[in-house]
């Protein structure tokens, strides 16, 4: 059984080799071909899917009812820009087709699927790309392997997720990292306290979960590309779930002029994972429920990462574990 | 006359009395937060005042922590004699090996009792409970299913299951790392460690919170601790995350040099 806990440390060392689905124990597929199962996994197309009214299920409360297991449909956080590419220093093989014949960039606008850098910004992020396969300096160390907080919006194509709902929340427990997400105009935590996931405040229009997130820390990178937003970024969310319940589009502006020379929008599809598809210890890392006699149920085990993601049992990437961290 | 009087006072009094009684407890049996299946709902934002993470024991103010009565029914824990100078020993050594001082997850039930708030969001087939303090997660799941057959490898929170007695949530938990402590003075457990849960409304504002602790490698015998968990009822309050464990690397982030 692999330990799922211990993925970020595997997808770490998994940086090294040239497919991404090396970083995960493939899950079993009959007489399907390792490359047509890794291309349905990591390639594919952004569906169409438009804001409007919600036909679904809906909860108690009016909520649509969109809870369960979710995770991307295209790539990892390997290449945000160009997700089949590879790591930086690490092409793929999928790096000698044609741009066209790769799943499209993240960045739906501008058109060119770049992200709008200022001169500056933009200079850091490509430092951090030369240097990401060889790390010299802790900058370059990426957060996560480090059991950091995936954040915004890397949380959204690293690992399955899971969805819960409650009255006047939307909550979302991601591979690292969870975002509880309030469904009110609640006064914000002051600007000056800066996290990993930021603080949100949603509402649903439609079958439309439109979310504000402030107070971001700028830390958690979006990808081994290092691109970057800064602390003084505001991100708006638009989670657009397909009426059917079985796909949504991560659409997500990001507005942060110390950084980008204009706001611009990345888009994210993901899929829906029920009892009826494998497990396959990336998307949909869930656990049978013991329940005899009764369907299949599958159930979301704990996460744990920096308690063992050191090669002695514990402790981050270049962090002694025999030192205290905090003094409270 | 005045003895009458007294008299009437008296019984005037005691008939008050009863009332007043008889209304608390109608309070507490109706009054409390219910899901709409009419199970009790622990939806909200919950933290302990009690000294239990400081010591589970009772003790007098030292330099890393303030005075305590104990929460623990009858005072001291049961080591077994071959147990106790490991607890010695992690005494000793608190202010270098408690693994709170790293921000890993507590464990079960130091999580409940850690002085942070934690957020209880409660479904029908599950309750989460979110921990502002690192990265704890747990969910109880009150939808009828039991403990995995084989738990192949541990969890730090446990495997939890839950049943309602009446207004009471009964959690059963087991599949323990060894790894936690139980509090800052170095009260451990082992691998065996069973947690058996009882969580119940004192006032819709207040839950007190129960664990009987089983460890046969540890203590002698079970034994039972208790603390009341309060509602932050703070203007607006909310969660804010705490992933402790970022802050040795956090400074680097994003693509700063490490003198700034």
């Amino acid at each position: 059984m692999s330990r799922l806990s211990k993925l970020p440390l595997l997808a770490a060392l998994a940086s090294a080799c040239p497919l991404p689905t090396s970083a995960q124990s493939a899950p079993a597929t009959g007489a399907v071909p390792p490359e047509q199962v890794m291309q349905s996994r990591w390639g594919g197309t952004v569906p169409v899917i438009h804001s409007g009214e919600w036909a679904g299920p809906r909860l108690p409360d009016g909520q649509p009812d969109v809870q369960g297991h979710w995770s991307n449909t295209i790539a990892n956080h390997n290449n945000f820009t160009d997700p089949e590419a590879g790591p930086p220093g690490e092409p793929s093989r999928k790096l000698d087709l044609s741009r066209d014949q790769r799943s499209p960039s993240r960045v739906s606008d501008p058109p060119d699927g770049q992200i709008p850098y200022l001169p500056e910004a933009r200079a850091l992020q490509q430092e951090f790309e030369r240097n990401f396969a060889n790390p010299t300096q802790e900058k370059y160390i990426e957060p996560l392997v480090r059991c950091a907080p995936g954040g915004v919006p890397k949380s959204f194509y690293w690992h399955g997720y899971e969805i819960r709902q409650y009255p006047g929340y939307v909550a979302i427990f991601f591979n690292a990292g969870t975002r509880i997400i309030r469904l009110d105009n609640s006064p914000r935590l002051h600007p000056s306290i800066k996290l990993w996931n930021g603080d949100s405040r949603g509402r649903w229009e439609g079958n439309t979960l439109v979310v504000e997130v402030t107070n971001n820390n700028g830390k958690p990178l979006f990808g081994r590309t290092g691109d970057f937003m800064s602390e003084n970024a505001i991100v708006e969310e638009r989670f657009i779930f397909d009426p059917d319940g079985k796909r949504y589009n991560y659409v997500a502006t990001f507005n942060d002029p110390t950084v980008y020379s204009r706001p611009w929008t990345a888009t994210i599809p993901a899929r829906r994972y029920t009892e009826a598809d494998s497990t396959d210890g990336w998307h949909y890392e869930v656990v049978a429920a013991n329940r005899p006699g009764q369907p299949l149920l599958h159930e979301r085990p704990e996460r744990i990462c920096v308690e063992n993601n050191g090669p002695f049992g514990g402790g981050a990437v270049g962090v002694p574990v025999s030192e205290p961290i905090i003094a409270r | 006359m005045i003895l009458r009087w007294r008299g009437g006072a008296l019984a005037a009094a005691f008939t008050l009395g009863i009332a007043v009684a008889t209304s608390a407890a109608a309070q507490s049996a109706n009054d409390i937060p219910r899901q709409a299946n009419g199970k009790p709902d622990f939806s909200g934002i919950w933290q302990t005042l009690s000294e239990a993470d400081y010591d589970l024991e009772p003790h007098a103010g030292r330099r890393d922590a303030p005075p305590g009565p104990g929460v623990v029914d009858g005072g001291l824990l049961p080591y077994r004699d071959d147990a106790r100078p490991q607890k010695e020993q992690n005494f000793a050594n608190r202010a270098e090996d408690d693994p709170r001082l790293k921000c890993w997850v507590l464990g079960v039930p130091r999580s409940v009792y850690y002085p942070a708030p934690f957020q209880i969001l409660q479904r029908e087939r599950d309750l989460t409970l979110v921990h502002q303090f690192g990265h704890q997660v747990r969910t109880i799941h009150t939808n009828g299913t039991l403990h995995p057959e084989t738990i192949e490898e541990p969890f730090w929170l446990g495997d939890s299951r839950g049943t309602w007695e009446g207004d009471t949530l009964v959690v059963d938990v087991v599949g323990f790392y060894d790894e936690t402590w139980l509090d800052r003075a170095g009260n451990y457990h082992s691998s065996d460690l069973h947690v058996v849960e009882r969580w119940e409304f004192v006032d819709p504002n207040t839950i007190s919170y129960t664990a009987t602790i089983e460890d046969p490698q540890v203590y002698t015998q079970p034994w039972t601790l208790n603390v009341l968990l309060n509602r932050r009822r703070d203007k607006d309050f909310q969660l804010i995350e705490d992933y402790c464990f970022t802050l040795p690397y956090e400074q680097h982030y994003p693509h700063k040099d490490s003198e700034q």
